[in-house]
């Protein structure tokens, strides 16, 4: 039926008979193509980060000044001259472990539960519904969770409902409250991520493996969770990256223990006007996240080499 | 004047060569299949007659006139896809109507033209249905409706009938070969199926590695193909090598005798007779006068209704077949010796 | 096993909608403290009616938004075809280069705006924002078309111009309208992702020139009241009615059509 895997079987672009003179043609039709959507994403995404490279290195900020640049590599060593800042990263660190960690052990069994809990018409709902919340947005749903959260909020009158005599459970303002709030905000990533994975496993193959002597434990570990691992890591990426820049959470969540890589990266753009050591601290940022992506990758080559 | 004629036609993809300087007369009004195993580049040779694709060198004419830089869209050829390529978003009439339309065809005239079109391919009353909603057959109707409609000067189809079941398939060859018959397009014709292009053309190519091995009317290349590829690709063909002594072919089963002619005293020779041509004696039996004989074990039977197939072997161990009708097949068990034997007449001798 | 699976989607469910629903019910009760009991009112809503920086702020935000989908969604579109159409040496890196936009954190990407618009003096204010929201949505573009054109077999094209169909009379004719679906998609996907942008927005807004999440997120730090439950509801429903129709038109989520 299909068609064949041979030179026959190439269909991706014909050339096209035309004229000798106009051979020229595809390739500068090509580049019309491309070119509005590629120049635009130089001008407003990748000369703006090369630009913000440069600014990591300059002494100050340039504005206002005629004074010559200065250039320094100082404002990377801001971890040593500023013992703080190392806080301030394993908090962020840890903010990000966690929500992830969470979204994981929720996000697989949800997707499990979607996929092989139910069918049909009731499927599709409960799948829009577990990634409806993409589309809204963030802030409006980190703010939603200050008005349960907060003391004397929903939550503090529920317990006291149950148990009048103790006092306030309010959670706002505490490191629990922001991962709360990152779980709220990005667990349908990992739902979604972890649902396209299993989504394709046939009952057959559990099938298989039971008839062959497995039992449902041994079913997960050994059929579910390998062909599961694909969701599980692309969706902590999708979480451990924004987690780590996040800024509006933890402010809003965390208040004044609300310190993370985020919130000073903000500040330095936004109250100090360090631009320059903003900059650095934000590539320091990324390279910290590429590191443990890097670290992460070996670890999982390592473990599925055969 | 509608013949197509492509000459020194090269084509590689990514180095890899698929058309290697192919040429060829496709006679106006006539059925041509382009036959051959997948790889052989005979769809790309169709491609390129449509203009679906540039040939890296040669030429292309049709009626005389060079195209081979004609856009695809100025060459008036009609296309029968493999997946039909209907377009989904339109009606069937719509579908039949939009290469009118591209020549400035409209309302009544176009309806006409639409409703003739239909009533050819036997979809009369169909004009509202989307594409979706038809059998595969139905869809097959309506791309060959379509394609005809804007009466091209070549049809071309690009195994049309390879995505239908077998019955249906059959049923469709007729009624492809009526349309052509009627309305007199000079057609080509890719197919893979050796059977579907004995039946339907007036004219076969045989292609293998993207050149064209034989051309000729089926039975011609039938019964005298040129080659071992074309004798074993088109049909069955039993072989025995040899070399050629005192005018015949001397092989391990005995000396073998041909009435085409021989290479050199003491050449290399192959041999040929297809499987339906060799007759199944006893054993100690005597063959015809003149005729050549093997003895030969059966191997299998196997039954198909109206025919049996023997499979056999020689002395040495090569493989034999022999195709008879079921009535005739001799009971015997594996095992079983047999002499086999076939006129010279039947006898190919094939080259490359 | 059915049970357990039920019930772990009913708890998450829970959790992901109970904060939302408390937050959208606290817009329609009248304490300004949201203290309980509910007492239903429309008077936060009434409220916004006079809240000039909150209908201004709202007025940008579509602004934005609109011209984000449009523009996203015709550059978005033309690379598509390339990149899904035709053969040329680089297309991989091409593909490539769409990722930083989606994965390097909006605060990363958004400072790095700030700086470059800053510094080159393209300025703060809503063209930088449109130049941002564009540069976010594109790749979302390329992704929804991309997957819209994949659907489509290159052979219809071929078909329209062995019929004498121009090539572009082809695309006009046939890739055009079945492409159509996609292409609404893809620029209600734009619309949202600009309409929901909050940390962009905020390093670009210029001072008086905010669009709805940057205004939210202000008046949030100044302290809560339910006047932000009312705004916040009305950017919530306007998402959520996008979302449904884009659920419509790429029916994410449906049954596998089995053969």
């Amino acid at each position: 039926m299909s068609a064949p895997s041979t030179p026959e079987g190439r269909r991706a672009r014909p050339s096209i008979a035309s004229p000798e003179g106009r051979r020229a043609r595809p390739a500068i039709a090509t580049a019309a193509l491309l070119l509005p959507a590629y120049a635009w994403l130089l001008v407003a995404v990748f000369l703006p980060l090369g630009a913000m490279l440069f600014f990591s290195f300059l002494k100050t900020n340039p504005f206002g000044s005629k004074a010559p640049l200065v250039f320094t590599g100082a404002h990377y060593l801001a971890f040593v001259t500023r013992p703080y800042l190392v806080d301030v990263a394993i908090t962020s660190l840890r903010l990000g472990f966690w929500t992830t960690g969470i979204c994981a052990a929720i996000g697989l069994p949800t997707a499990l539960a979607i996929a092989r809990a139910t069918r049909g018409r009731v499927r599709q709902t409960v799948f829009l519904l577990a990634i409806l919340p993409f589309w809204t947005n963030g802030l409006v749903r980190i703010f939603s969770w200050t008005m349960l959260l907060r003391q004397g909020g929903i939550l503090d009158d529920l317990v006291h409902l149950v148990l009048p005599g103790v006092g306030s459970v309010g959670l706002l303002y505490s490191f629990p409250a922001i991962v709360v709030g990152l779980v709220h905000a990005y667990l349908p990533y990992m739902i979604l991520t972890c649902y396209l994975a299993v989504a394709g496993i046939d009952d057959a193959l559990i099938d298989a493996a039971r008839s062959l002597g497995a039992r449902l434990p041994t079913v997960f570990a050994t059929v579910i969770l390998p062909l599961a691992l694909p969701g599980l890591v692309s969706g902590s990426i999708l979480i451990f990256v924004p987690v780590i820049g996040s800024f509006m959470e933890p402010r809003i969540l965390g208040g004044r223990i609300g310190v993370t890589m985020g919130t000073v990266i903000e500040d330095q753009f936004t109250q100090a006007y360090n631009w320059p050591l903003g900059s650095a601290l934000s590539f320091t940022m990324l390279g910290i996240v590429l590191a443990i992506f890097a670290l992460f990758s070996s670890v999982l080559r390592g473990r599925l080499a055969p | 004047m509608s013949g197509v004629e492509v000459q020194g036609i090269r084509k590689s993809f990514g180095g890899a060569p698929v058309l290697d300087d192919v040429a060829m007369r496709f006679a106006e009004g006539r059925f041509t299949s382009l036959l051959g195993p997948s790889g052989s580049g005979k769809t790309t040779l169709l491609r390129i007659i449509g203009g679906f694709e540039a040939p890296d060198a040669g030429t292309v004419t049709i009626g005389g006139a060079d195209v081979t830089h004609t856009p695809l869209w100025k060459r008036r050829i009609g296309m029968v896809f493999q997946s039909y390529a209907l377009f989904p978003h339109m009606s069937v009439a719509d579908n039949v109507a939009y290469g009118l339309h591209r020549q400035g065809i409209r309302g009544a005239a176009a309806r006409a033209e639409v409703a003739r079109a239909l009533a050819l391919v036997e979809l009369e009353g169909f004009d509202a249905r989307r594409p979706k909603q038809l059998s595969g057959g139905q869809q097959q109707r309506v791309a060959l409706a379509r394609a005809i409609v804007t009466k091209p000067r070549v049809l071309l189809l690009d195994e049309p009938l390879s995505a239908l079941d077998r019955r249906l398939r059959q049923t469709m060859q007729v009624e492809l070969r009526r349309i052509q018959r009627d309305s007199g397009l000079t057609t080509i014709f890719v197919t893979h199926d050796q059977e579907e292009a004995l039946t339907l053309s007036d004219r076969v190519a045989i292609l293998d590695g993207g050149r064209i091995v034989q051309e000729g009317p089926p039975a011609e290349v039938y019964e005298r193909p040129a080659t071992r590829f074309a004798a074993t690709f088109l049909g069955d063909a039993n072989l025995f090598a040899g070399t050629v002594r005192d005018g015949a072919v001397a092989t391990p089963s005995g000396p073998l005798r041909s009435e085409a002619p021989l290479p050199a005293e003491g050449a290399p020779a192959t041999l040929a007779v297809r499987p339906e041509k060799v007759l199944p004696l006893p054993a100690g039996a005597a063959e015809p006068a003149g005729f050549n004989a093997v003895d030969a074990t059966l191997r299998q039977t196997v039954y198909a209704g109206a025919t049996s197939t023997l499979l056999l072997a020689t002395r040495d161990g090569d493989p034999v077949k022999c195709f008879c009708q079921s009535r005739d097949a001799p009971a015997l068990e594996p095992g079983a010796a047999l002499r086999l034997a076939w006129s010279p007449t039947h006898t190919l001798v094939l080259g490359g | 096993m059915i049970w357990l699976g039920r019930a772990i989607l009913a708890l998450v469910l829970l959790f992901l909608y109970a904060p939302i629903a408390v937050m959208v019910l606290m817009g329609f009760n009248a304490s300004d403290l949201y203290a309980l009991p509910f007492v239903p009112t429309l008077h936060w809503f009434s409220e916004l009616a006079g809240n000039d920086r909150l209908i201004a702020a709202s007025r940008n935000s579509v602004l934005v938004a609109l011209v984000t989908a449009v523009v996203a969604t015709a550059l978005g579109t033309l690379a598509a075809l390339a990149l899904s159409r035709r053969s040329f040496r680089g297309k991989s890196l091409l593909r490539l280069l769409l990722l930083p936009p989606i994965a390097i954190p909006w605060l990363i990407t958004g400072t790095a705006m700030l700086v470059f618009f800053y510094w080159t003096g393209i300025g703060r204010g809503l063209h930088a924002m449109i130049l941002g929201h564009v540069a976010l949505a594109i790749p979302y573009v390329v992704l929804v078309v991309g997957t819209g054109l994949a659907s489509l077999r290159a052979d219809l094209e071929e078909a329209a111009m062995s019929l004498g169909a121009t090539p572009f009379g082809a695309f006009r004719s046939v890739t055009l309208p079945l492409l159509a679906p996609s292409l609404v998609a893809a620029a209600l996907f734009a619309f949202a992702v600009s309409l929901d942008q909050f940390v962009v927005s905020y390093f670009l807004a210029a001072p008086g020139v905010t669009t709805l999440p940057v205004e939210i997120y202000t008046s949030i730090r100044k302290g809560f009241t339910p006047e932000i439950n009312a705004v916040s509801t009305i950017l919530l429903g306007a998402s959520v009615a996008l979302f449904l129709v884009f659920a419509g038109l790429t029916r994410i989520g449906g049954e596998r059509e089995r053969r």
